[in-house]
């Protein structure tokens, strides 16, 4: 059982996403992007970070990477496929998820604790979850907010594509309004899954959040559902 | 022949721009009357084809490979011959 975290030039979550794959007792290889194939490998991550700067627009550039043909081929193939913040921008970007990532509404990078609702745990990304459960997870991300246009929207709606979404602090007092959107995402989406289930996408990053030192363990069943998910598989 | 291309790249109308915005709040401050700012990106190029029509057809193939058609509307500007 092997994870590939594909590393473009400019990733920088890469090890975080290692770290918390290991941490679960999944074995997890670095795989540069123009690595051609990805054999033996059951899963792939695209981590978060700034490929190719950003340059042209987040994740415009990564989805022209010769590894972005063998990771289309496991989407298509059924393996799980996930995309972290810019990993989301380039599975976006390369048509494997539907709609885009802009710029957040109030045009700052925001780097902060979040609240997400999980509204799909049919998925070996968050089988482990419990349906509507609140997580604390944090974000980094100056292009974040989600975009589609209404007819997708209503699909993903329709599919339950959507996986996760923005959602206020369930602690007591509450925030009044929509402050929790932290980025102006339709339908405050945070990640979306394509329609067979198997590719995620979430601006959140739930590597950030598997350990107590770092604030949050909600991000851990994320991965032992995976470890689970390719158990079965296997 | 080598051409140079222009190529611009905007958001879609009705897609919420806040640098269009920002600057737009900007040229109000300094009392220019302007609305509906929106920024976009241009990309320039010097291309190899047999003709203008040619080096076109390869700035828009550029175009198609580059903007995002999610948000993105993309035109070939201008194309000129260079000496």
């Amino acid at each position: 059982m092997k994870v590939a975290v594909i590393q473009f030039p400019g990733s920088n979550c890469d090890q975080d996403a290692v770290w918390a794959l290991q941490l679960v007792g999944l074995k997890a290889e670095l795989v540069w992007h123009t690595a051609t194939r990805l054999e033996g490998f059951q899963a792939a991550i695209l981590p978060g970070g700034f490929s190719y700067g950003d340059y042209l627009r987040a994740g415009a550039l990564a989805k022209f990477s010769p590894v972005m043909q063998e990771v289309r081929r496991m989407a298509e193939h059924g393996n799980p496929v996930v995309g972290i913040c810019n990993g989301f921008q380039v599975l976006t970007e390369a048509g494997l998820l539907p709609g885009a990532l802009l710029a957040n509404t109030n045009l700052h990078f925001t780097c902060k604790e979040v609240f997400l609702r999980v509204e799909r745990t049919n998925l070996p990304f968050t089988a482990g979850y419990k349906p509507g459960q609140v997580l604390k997870i944090p974000i980094a991300h100056g292009e974040g907010r989600y975009y589609a246009d209404s007819e997708t929207l209503e699909r993903l709606e329709q599919n339950g594509q959507v996986v996760f979404r923005y959602a206020p602090d369930p602690n007591p007092h509450p925030p009044v309004g929509e402050g929790f959107n932290p980025n102006g995402s339709l339908n405050h989406i945070a990640g979306i899954a394509n329609e067979a289930g198997n590719v995620l996408g979430m601006m959140p990053h739930p590597e950030r959040a598997v350990e107590g030192i770092l604030g949050s363990t909600d991000g851990l069943p994320f991965f032992t559902s995976l470890k689970q998910a390719l158990e079965v598989v296997a | 022949m080598k051409y140079h291309a222009t190529l611009l790249i905007e958001l879609k109308d009705g897609i919420l721009d806040p640098q269009g915005r920002a600057v737009e709040s900007v040229l109000k401050s300094l009392q220019y009357q302007a609305e509906n700012v929106r920024v976009g990106r241009v990309l320039e190029m010097e291309l190899e084809a047999a003709n203008e029509s040619e080096a076109r057809a390869t700035a828009h193939s550029i175009g198609k490979a580059l903007a995002n058609p999610v948000m993105e509307v993309f035109v070939v500007e201008a194309i000129k011959e260079l000496a």
